[in-house]
């Protein structure tokens, strides 16, 4: 008889998704250290240069915790989205839809107490981002339309709008070679709080909590759960699957959204391409990589932010910046793979026939 | 005797930590009909897999045709005659009858298909062409053309697994007949596996027997075992307690009246039903599965709203209420679908366990971890369910305990009105008694319950009363003093006495 | 004149349909098998990457091809190994299949940026201003061709023999098929990996003739409405055609859509494919009432001990 048997394991390790994530890492650096070799680097240099780049002082830790504020917003919506099992391909859009409801509503409205400005732009942001997810949400619960398909779309169909505006309605005639909407006032932008480091990461953190509190504590999280769980559980306990999906979608857009108002009122000041470079791609993996778990994301997003910085400060040394996003995407295909050691073991089999 | 035309020595499986067989051996003799009997969870299917190269044994030793086996799988397995036919078919569903007969790399009749399927279409009495799609079949012809996949695969051991679970009595006479010609005139090794002692003793010459993953006797002759003696073999030490019918009524707690359901194919899933329950009184609902009980159940229960009729619990119509609400009026349900509809797949025993009132364990929108701890440590006290880690997933849980938790849940409240709908399904024997015992106790506390089983001893130990579903209709309501096997069974295949 | 605008209409049409078409058309098969991946656009840009890499630094357009289809499937067998060798959950993998395919195309196409292709596919016969169909036809360059061979090829295989009711009966119904003793997880890999060749050529079929110049992020999502055009084509070969040459046409006609007098955004017509894919998508996931003809058993990871 066959002498190797695979077999499912009945108990995951409770740690599993976090040594996965360590292998995945590793294999990784590996990876990256390889290409750096081809391309004729000694992959400790870079990687050493990148550390110390990205969290060797106070200005570029805080540079990466910049960073990290969107991944973690993003990732965060996605891992609620992922509590009734659908996927948010969508945060790229969603989060530029966040800057464009934000730089609609501040074009609109003046408010002279900044506090209150910065705080109806947010929640500004953070209802456009539930706005680009609503139909994808709508026809996904009333029509069950592929939401992976839907939400990546209109990714496109945002950035799209976002050109349109910066090249039409909103240009700023100042910006002649770059096409970018009008700054706003500095009165609204987000105070930093440590050397470079925005309040958005205070938002960050507040947002990390309630996230966890939502999936973990209540009981709308816990209806979710039973929601992905099985649709028809949810029914035979009185629960409305659609209608949870139906929120959790527009919550986790909503996450996103505030990503985008965060990045336009500490980063850019204003709308333009700029907004987000792939942070609801990159946001994907940091959800995924942690099994959609908040605090997970909060640390991985940390990690994956300071690596991005790492990866643009090295092209000073003519390493591709690529690097990073290489190394970010690998660690999860790493994950992926220690994975199946964790869920399936290989028997051997005694030979004694 | 020749020497066997296949033979298993010492083979073990597990799952996990439940060790599905432990040490088996088992031998079949060319062209004979085997009867492979035991209870459910038994370890008949597992053993079944493991010939048909599905499950892969841990250790021992399968020889087919004198042959040793050192790698198995489906493809080998068939390659050594060796074919099955599941519980489950595996049939595809949108494929026509011909592309699931003639896909399989065994398939014999490549060049002269037509001619074999005439043939053999009419030694199983289907009539249907072989260019029709599955889904249009009905399950006895389903089976039939899952029968002839093995013919077609030309496989000469040939292992049913429960066949007639899903046939009518007189589908299962036209089986017997199918399978007696196959072992005689083709000389065909088949293996029945049932837990049905009638069966074994109509279909079979040689019977083995299965208990707790081991394999407690083998290759007894038919004509020579009483029921008596396959009775003990099968069920082991475990007595079956009988339980006293002399238990008080009382008010009535669930009435039905009226009741019709209209699917989107203007087909009449249930068709004007009226009954009653009274308190502390058990009703039985018998059919062959697929004849309206799932409807029933899930119109009692809320979950199904575009129905005719009123549904009232303790007098308050609950027609147009919701679950919840329902739930709120002291009505429970043990669904027939155990872990898919009752229980979340892939969630936490934890909080698999609070389905039913997660609402009591919740301030607000916040839900109290604590309170629902508590109270799973209620129910696995007081149901003695083993649950090593409640944060796993509940497929962790054996099936034994995960209806115990299911149950549990669902009675601890002590409720007036429970819709239990085989509640026993695929359980070993300690396990049904359990789960018999909390039901008989559930009545003696006056709980109305209703009992949808497909298994007629179950319904004849606990049921006062049964009706019998055919068609979406009530063809038969009895008391239990007068009812008998054969009237009921008459029933259910739709036969007016 | 009208004839020539037409023609050019038509002659555009083609050549997005063409690039969208074969990518989907292998995506098409994978799923047929049951496998998803969302990986087309990283797949693609490997393609395009590699292609581009080779034509311009061996001028072989015979080389190229062939590269840029084999770099592709030999990236797509990332996926195949993951998903079906480890059974890891097929969306994410995809997905980061995309931003991997993406990234890494980006690095090595850097030098490359800006670069001129010397050599570049060519139509079967130049003509620079078809006025008829039957010369718009001959404007099309080998791999057009090459795509309604495949787009013939694949729907007789999948419907007619053995080998493709085999495939679809694995996306089917996995137990079934691997109870008629077909080999699934070799199906699979082998499926996904014609998949990500597929991919390979509508990646060179961009760099090598469509824009024939090297760019990040050139692929600008037409590897995701190759996926919608599966859906979209009901996992059908010849209807997954047509919808290709609807999505070209919306594609070619946008930036004409001035000269015929409209006035309209070019930036918004440039959207309008990705609005168009969505609506198409919800009404035909509503006239169908959810059953698209999508594979049963797609996305399900098969473990033969499963219980």
């Amino acid at each position: 008889m066959n002498k190797y048997i695979l077999s499912k394991k009945l108990y995951r390790n409770e740690l599993a998704t976090f040594y996965s994530f360590l292998i995945g890492f590793l294999i990784a650096l590996a990876v990256g250290s390889l290409i750096l070799f081809i391309q004729e680097k000694n992959p400790f240099d870079v990687f050493s240069l990148m550390l110390k780049l990205s969290i060797g002082s106070v200005n570029s830790l805080s540079n990466s915790l910049n960073k990290a504020i969107p991944l973690i917003l993003a990732g965060l919506g996605i891992s609620i989205i992922n509590s009734v099992k659908l996927w948010n391909i969508g945060a790229e859009g969603q989060i530029f839809m966040g800057a464009i409801a934000l730089n609609f509503v501040y074009i609109n409205t003046s408010i002279n107490n900044s506090q209150i400005y910065i705080l109806l732009l947010l929640v500004s942001g953070f209802l456009g981002g539930a706005f680009c997810i609503l139909f994808p949400a709508i026809t996904k619960v009333l029509f069950g339309v592929n939401e992976i398909i839907t939400t990546l779309l209109t990714n496109y169909i945002v950035f799209g709008l976002t050109i349109y505006l910066i090249n039409g309605a909103w240009k700023d005639p100042a910006s002649l070679n770059f096409p970018a909407a009008a700054y706003v006032n500095e009165s609204v932008y987000l105070p930093t709080v440590l050397g470079k480091l925005s309040s958005g990461f205070l938002i960050c953190i507040l947002f990390t909590l309630i996230a966890y509190y939502i999936k973990d504590k209540s009981v709308f999280g816990y209806e979710m759960r039973i929601a992905g769980g099985s649709e028809l559980t949810a029914i035979y306990a009185g629960i409305s699957a659609k209608q949870k999906a139906f929120f959790a979608m527009l919550i986790g857009g909503g996450f996103a959204g505030l990503a985008g108002a965060i990045e336009l009122l500490s980063q850019t000041h204003r709308v333009s391409t700029g907004i987000s470079q792939g942070f609801g791609y990159t946001a994907i993996i940091v959800a995924a990589i942690t099994g959609m778990r908040p605090i997970g994301i909060f640390l991985v997003g940390c990690l994956f932010g300071a690596l991005t910085i790492g990866g643009s400060v090295i092209q000073t040394i003519g390493v591709s910046s690529y690097i990073a996003e290489i190394i970010q995407a690998t660690t999860l295909f790493g994950a992926l793979i220690a994975q199946f050691f964790f869920s399936y073991e290989i028997l051997k089999k005694d030979e004694n026939d | 005797m020749s020497s066997p035309i296949l033979e298993v020595k010492s083979v073990s499986k597990s799952f996990g930590n439940i060790k599905a067989l432990d040490n088996v051996d088992f031998y079949l003799q060319k062209g004979v009909v085997h009867g492979l009997l035991g209870e459910n969870g038994a370890g008949k299917s597992s053993l079944m897999n493991v010939l048909s190269g599905i499950y892969l044994p841990e250790s021992g030793t399968i020889k087919i045709k004198n042959q040793n086996i050192h790698k198995m799988n489906p493809d080998i397995a068939s390659s050594f005659g060796v074919g099955m036919v599941h519980q489950e078919f595996r049939l595809i569903e949108s494929f026509t009858i011909k592309d699931n007969l003639t896909l399989s790399k065994a398939n014999i009749f490549t060049d002269n298909f037509e001619e074999a399927y005439e043939k053999y279409s009419e030694i199983f009495t289907l009539n249907s062409s072989y260019l029709t799609p599955i889904n249009e079949l009905s399950v006895g012809e389903k089976q039939k053309v899952e029968i002839m996949k093995l013919i077609f695969k030309n496989s000469e051991i040939m292992l049913l697994d429960e066949p007639t679970a899903v046939l009518t009595p007189q589908e299962t006479l036209q089986l017997k007949e199918s399978l007696d010609q196959l072992s005689q005139e083709d000389d065909k090794t088949i293996v029945l596996i049932t837990h049905k002692l009638k069966e074994i003793k109509d279909f079979t010459e040689r019977i083995f027997v299965m208990k707790n993953g081991k394999m407690v006797a083998k290759n007894l002759e038919t004509e020579k075992v009483t029921d008596q003696e396959l009775i003990e073999l099968m069920m082991g030490e475990v007595k079956t307690s009988n339980f006293k019918k002399d238990n008080k009524k009382g008010d009535v707690k669930l009435e039905v009246k009226d009741i019709s359901l209209t699917n989107s194919e203007q087909f009449k899933s249930l068709d004007d039903i009226s009954f009653t329950i009274q308190s502390g009184e058990i009703l039985g609902v018998a059919g062959v599965s697929g004849n309206g009980q799932v409807e029933l159940a899930n119109v009692i229960c809320g979950i199904e709203k575009e129905f005719q009729g009123r549904v009232l619990i303790n007098s308050q119509d609950v027609s147009k209420k919701g679950v919840k609400s329902r739930k709120k009026l002291s009505l429970s349900y043990i669904p027939e679908n155990r872990l898919g509809v009752g229980l979340a797949p892939g969630v936490s025993v934890l909080d698999n366990s609070a389905i039913k009132e997660y609402f009591k364990a919740s301030y607000g929108p916040h839900l109290s971890k604590g309170k629902m701890l508590g109270y799973l440590n209620d129910l696995i006290k007081q149901f003695a369910i083993k649950a090593p880690d409640v944060k796993a997933e509940i497929s962790t849980l054996s099936g034994g305990n995960m209806q115990k938790l299911l149950m549990g849940r669902e009675l601890i409240s002590n409720p007036e009105v429970i819709v239990a709908a085989q509640p026993t399904r695929g359980l070993d024997v300690s396990a049904v008694e359990a789960i018999h015992k909390l039901i008989i106790n559930q009545r003696d506390k006056g709980s109305a319950v209703l009992l949808i089983s497909e298994d007629l001893d179950e319904l004849f130990k606990l049921s006062d009363r049964i009706i019998v579903l055919y068609e979406g209709r009530v063809v038969k309501e009895v008391g239990i003093d007068s009812a008998t096997i054969e009237t009921i069974g008459y029933a259910m295949a739709g036969i007016d006495e | 004149m009208i004839d020539v605008q037409l023609m050019g209409l038509l002659n555009a049409t083609l050549q997005a349909a063409t690039l969208l078409f074969i990518a989907a058309l292998g995506e098409l098969i994978t799923e047929k098998s049951g496998i998803l991946n969302l990986g087309v656009e990283g797949m693609i840009s490997v393609g395009a990457v590699s292609g581009f890499i080779t034509a311009i630094n061996t001028e072989s357009l015979f080389l190229a091809v062939i590269v840029g289809v084999l770099s592709a499937s030999a990236f797509s067998s990332i996926h195949a190994f993951v998903t079906v060798v480890l059974k890891q959950d097929q969306t994410v993998s995809g997905l980061i299949l995309t931003i991997l395919g993406l990234s890494l195309s980006s690095l090595i196409g850097k030098p490359y940026v800006g670069k001129k292709l010397e050599v570049k596919l060519t139509s079967l016969i130049d003509i620079a201003e078809p006025s008829n169909i039957f010369q718009v036809l001959l404007n099309q360059n080998l791999i057009f061709y090459i795509a309604i061979l495949l787009m013939i090829f694949t729907a007789y295989i999948l419907k007619k023999t053995m080998f493709g009711r085999r495939i679809e009966a694995i996306g089917e119904d996995l137990k079934s098929a691997d109870s008629m003793g077909l080999k699934i997880a070799k199906t699979q890999f082998i499926a996904t990996c014609v998949g990500g060749a597929f991919a390979g050529l509508s990646g060179v079929y961009l760099t090598l003739s469509y824009v024939p110049y090297w760019t990040d992020g050139m692929t600008s999502g037409r590897g995701w409405i190759a996926l919608a055009l599966v859906i979209f084509g009901g996992w059908k070969p010849y209807r997954t055609a047509f919808g290709a040459l609807l999505f070209g046409f919306l594609e070619a006609l946008g930036p004409r859509l001035q000269t015929y007098g409209f006035e309209m955004s070019p930036y918004i017509v440039k959207i309008t494919p990705y609005i168009i894919t969505i609506l198409v998508l919800v009404f035909l996931t509503i006239i169908k009432n959810g059953n698209t003809g999508a594979p049963k058993n797609i996305g399900i990871p098969f473990f033969r001990e499963n219980r």
